[in-house]
């Protein structure tokens, strides 16, 4: 029950910052959606749903900060690449103030009362 | 089971769990999954539900996070959701041109081509931004293709580097801007569009005036002015009438370049040349039929050739004076 309850928690708090996560595995490179995916795996973020990431990449570009384009591969299908345009760089960096003011705002309160990182 | 009919199992299951949506938004949103789903499937032996979770909880997780977590429903009551559904059908109907229009143009779809013509669009648009503050502070005197403002080449290379300048900037914040702005500049670029036609319209019909006098001339004898008329032997002929295959006579040239031609052409059917001295060039006797005199003849300045007044030296042989040859009688 416990797990469960911290799992749940953890897909909240990424519905929240997922945006934020999906823009900078992208910031220096382009990638196409399963690519992306393993980049934010990579990254640490195990709980990331797959279908959460496709969806965010939809309503990014859908919001006009990402651009796409098709590459042909030689084996398999071919693959659908998103990139930062000029729109999404801006939101990736006032969206990143943000969320570090935000993260070191809650580091505080949690200092303050002694709980354990 | 066979790998591309799961794939093919689990997304049309996904597709039901979305069938509230509009078609054309559901169909944007499924429309890289079997990319996907392969993918996926290459990467390990598990099946994707073993993989993914239900096709099912897969469906709603990517409806929340494309942000289309409140189903949209068909029924339309207030005219608000009216308006809105025709918003979407309108929507759904130009997405899907796009996605249609796209691999013909070589993108997946023609909006990410359009989206690639931007900074094309803001140079064009700061082109015609300088264009537009000319015209306004010349009063609309200025109908050229260079903003000369005032007159000035400097200052027209000035004004169009600020506005190039200014309208990429503007188009690189432009997204990031509020609507009401936004709205703003969207009908700027109309009126700049429409301003824009207007001048090289204006721009084009100058132009087209100074190619017209030669555009419509159709006789390829309207240069000439007179008619100088040689034998074989290269003797220039003088008071020679041309007529045509009914008699007529040809009529070229002017008449009265000439003093002695105005008294000439008062009488009937012109004689040429009207300026028997201004003769072109005199031509060498072709060697076989005019054997002694005639090389003296080339020698002889062009002014002081004497065709006026054919004399025995100048006008040797017989042919060389056709007047009673090369005349015909009008037959009417």
């Amino acid at each position: 029950m416990r797990s469960s309850f911290s799992t749940v928690d953890t897909t909240q708090l990424l519905k929240g910052v997922l945006d934020l996560a999906v823009l900078a595995v992208l910031k220096d490179e382009d990638g196409y959606g399963y690519d992306i995916l393993r980049r934010l795996r990579t990254a640490g973020l195990d709980e990331v749903g797959d279908a959460s990431v496709y969806g965010t990449l939809r309503r990014l570009f859908q919001a006009g900060l990402l651009t796409t384009y098709v590459v042909p591969s030689e084996e398999g299908p071919h693959r659908k690449y998103y990139g930062l345009n000029a729109a999404g760089r801006d939101q990736l960096n006032r969206a990143g103030k943000t969320w570090r003011t935000f993260a070191s705002t809650m580091d505080g309160l949690l200092d303050e009362r002694g709980v354990a990182a | 089971m066979n790998v591309a009919t799961e794939q093919e199992a689990y997304l049309e299951a996904v597709r039901r769990a979305l069938a509230d949506l509009d078609p054309a938004v559901r169909d944007e949103l499924l429309e890289d999954l079997p990319e996907h789903f392969a993918e996926v499937a290459a990467e390990g032996d598990a099946t994707l539900t073993e993989r993914l979770g239900p096709p099912e909880a897969y469906a709603a997780e990517l409806r929340m996070a494309a942000g289309l977590d409140v189903a949209t429903t068909p029924a339309a009551r207030g005219l608000d959701d009216r308006v809105s559904a025709v918003l979407r059908r309108a929507r759904g109907v130009v997405g899907a041109a796009d996605r249609r229009t796209g691999p013909l143009l070589g993108y997946g779809r023609a909006s990410e081509f359009l989206r690639m013509l931007a900074p094309g669009w803001w140079v064009l648009r700061g082109y015609l931004a300088a264009m537009a503050i000319t015209w306004l502070t010349s009063d609309g005197n200025e109908a050229g293709l260079l903003p000369r403002l005032g007159g000035s080449t400097l200052a027209a290379a000035l004004l169009l580097a600020v506005c190039l300048v200014a309208s990429i900037w503007l188009g690189r914040r432009e997204p990031t801007l509020a609507s009401v702005p936004r709205t703003g500049l969207a009908i700027g670029g109309v009126a700049l569009v429409l301003f824009g036609m207007v001048v090289f319209d204006k721009a084009d019909q100058y132009g087209g005036g100074w190619n017209e006098p030669q555009s419509v001339s159709g006789n390829p004898y309207e240069y000439i002015q007179d008619v100088y008329v040689y034998d074989s032997n290269g003797n220039p002929l003088t008071d020679v009438s041309l007529y045509d295959q009914g008699g007529n006579p040809i009529q070229l040239g002017d008449p009265y370049r000439c003093q002695e031609a105005f008294y000439q052409a008062q009488a009937g059917a012109p004689a040429y040349p009207y300026c028997p001295n201004q003769q072109p060039y005199v031509v060498a006797p072709r060697p076989g039929l005019a054997p002694t005199e005639e090389p003296q003849r080339t020698e002889l300045p062009l002014s002081e050739v004497p065709v006026e007044t054919p004399g025995p030296t100048s006008t040797p042989a017989p042919t060389a004076t056709p007047t009673a040859t090369a005349v015909p009688t009008p037959t009417n």
